[in-house]
């Protein structure tokens, strides 16, 4: 008996990267080598806090990358990315579930040789018991409302104002203006 | 679901027995010297390999990417990549001022290292020393992703 406990103990962390969570899932390829699809029940968590018991009582309000402590394993799993393909991560799509149970759906990504274990794409979420999925799209609404004075054509990332000052002061490659100039001006000749 | 009721259920079990192996735990005191990087593209492999998605080439998208809160991450010279949960005091590791800034930079750091399910996660208690951007990498792939640089009008 306590062999077999033993063994389950060192098994698990291996049968919970290998568990499939694809059943029922909906969520789109992004054509990424290393995705599964994978739907599954998790609490949202302060990742600081679960992983080393720093813990404001509102989650960082914004500040702090969330996580999602699947319920199937009690596997940490790092929403890195949300569902727009424009640079912008997860904070404000997990925020207002911070402690709460939810589904989740999206894609997981699993390549060991360059270190990625349960990270995953976020591309929408429901609390659990709830009927409607949320779209995990909410990042740019967010972003524009906090940047009034942005407001524009294009992407949000060319009107940037933090990201804009620092290619004004130490360009696109980040080795100052000079070096800039010569490696734009053999790029584009 | 069936399956993953006999895992919930297993797991329930199991952090009744050994509860403390899933709870917060201390850290490791470590000093790492690595680079800040983008760990989204790192992962992904949506903008390139893992040699073009570092570095100069990658500098600008690395910011947008940090901005756009996406996690920031140390990559170690063997490797290894440590999600920064906090540095200097500062926890704003979802867009903030503090890991913006330092997009790309090379920096000896000592702090606490944590692992779980197969990540390695960092509190930089101290930037010891700041290379900047060391890794010279536009030298060999240009600007990644190539859209970063709007063509020059004539």
């Amino acid at each position: 008996m306590i062999r077999a406990l033993l063994f389950s103990i060192l098994a698990l962390p291996a049968a919970a990267q290998e568990a499939d969570f694809s059943a029922g899932s909906t969520a789109k390829s992004w054509n990424m080598p290393a995705e599964v699809p994978a739907l599954f029940e998790a609490k949202v968590v302060d990742l600081l806090c679960e992983v080393a018991g720093d813990c404001p009582a509102d989650c960082g309000a914004g500040r702090r990358q969330l996580a999602l402590l699947r319920t199937a394993d009690n596997t940490l799993v790092y929403p890195m990315k949300n569902a727009q393909p424009v640079f912008a991560g997860n904070v404000v799509e997990l925020l207002p579930y911070c402690g709460k149970a939810v589904e989740v759906d999206g894609l997981l990504l699993d390549d060991p040789d360059i270190g990625a274990r349960n990270v995953y794409l976020l591309q929408r979420i429901r609390e659990t018991g709830a009927q409607d999925w949320v779209n995990a799209d909410r990042w740019t609404k967010d972003w524009a409302a906090a940047n009034p004075e942005a407001a524009g054509k294009g992407p949000w990332f060319r009107r940037d104002p933090r990201v804009n000052a620092l290619i004004a002061q130490d360009g696109y490659f980040g080795l100052g203006l000079e070096t800039d100039e010569a490696a734009i001006k053999e790029l584009f000749e | 679901m069936r399956q993953h009721r006999i895992l919930a259920a297993f797991a329930a079990g199991l952090a009744v027995v050994c509860g403390p192996v899933f709870a917060a735990t201390d850290g490791e005191r470590i000093s790492i010297k690595g680079e800040f990087i983008d760990t989204w593209c790192y992962f992904s492999g949506v903008m390139g390999g893992t040699d073009a998605v570092v570095g100069s080439a990658h500098h600008t998208c690395a910011m947008w990417c940090s901005a756009g809160g996406i996690p920031v991450g140390l990559l170690a010279e063997d490797g290894q990549v440590y999600m920064v949960m906090k540095i200097e005091g500062d926890d704003a590791n979802a867009g903030g001022d503090t890991l913006l800034s330092l997009a790309s930079d090379t920096v000896t750091a000592d702090g606490l290292l944590y692992q779980r399910d197969g990540l390695n996660y960092i509190v930089v208690e101290k930037v010891v020393s700041n290379d900047g951007i060391a890794n010279l990498n536009h030298v060999d792939y240009g600007v990644v992703p190539g859209f970063v640089i709007p063509e020059p009008k004539p």
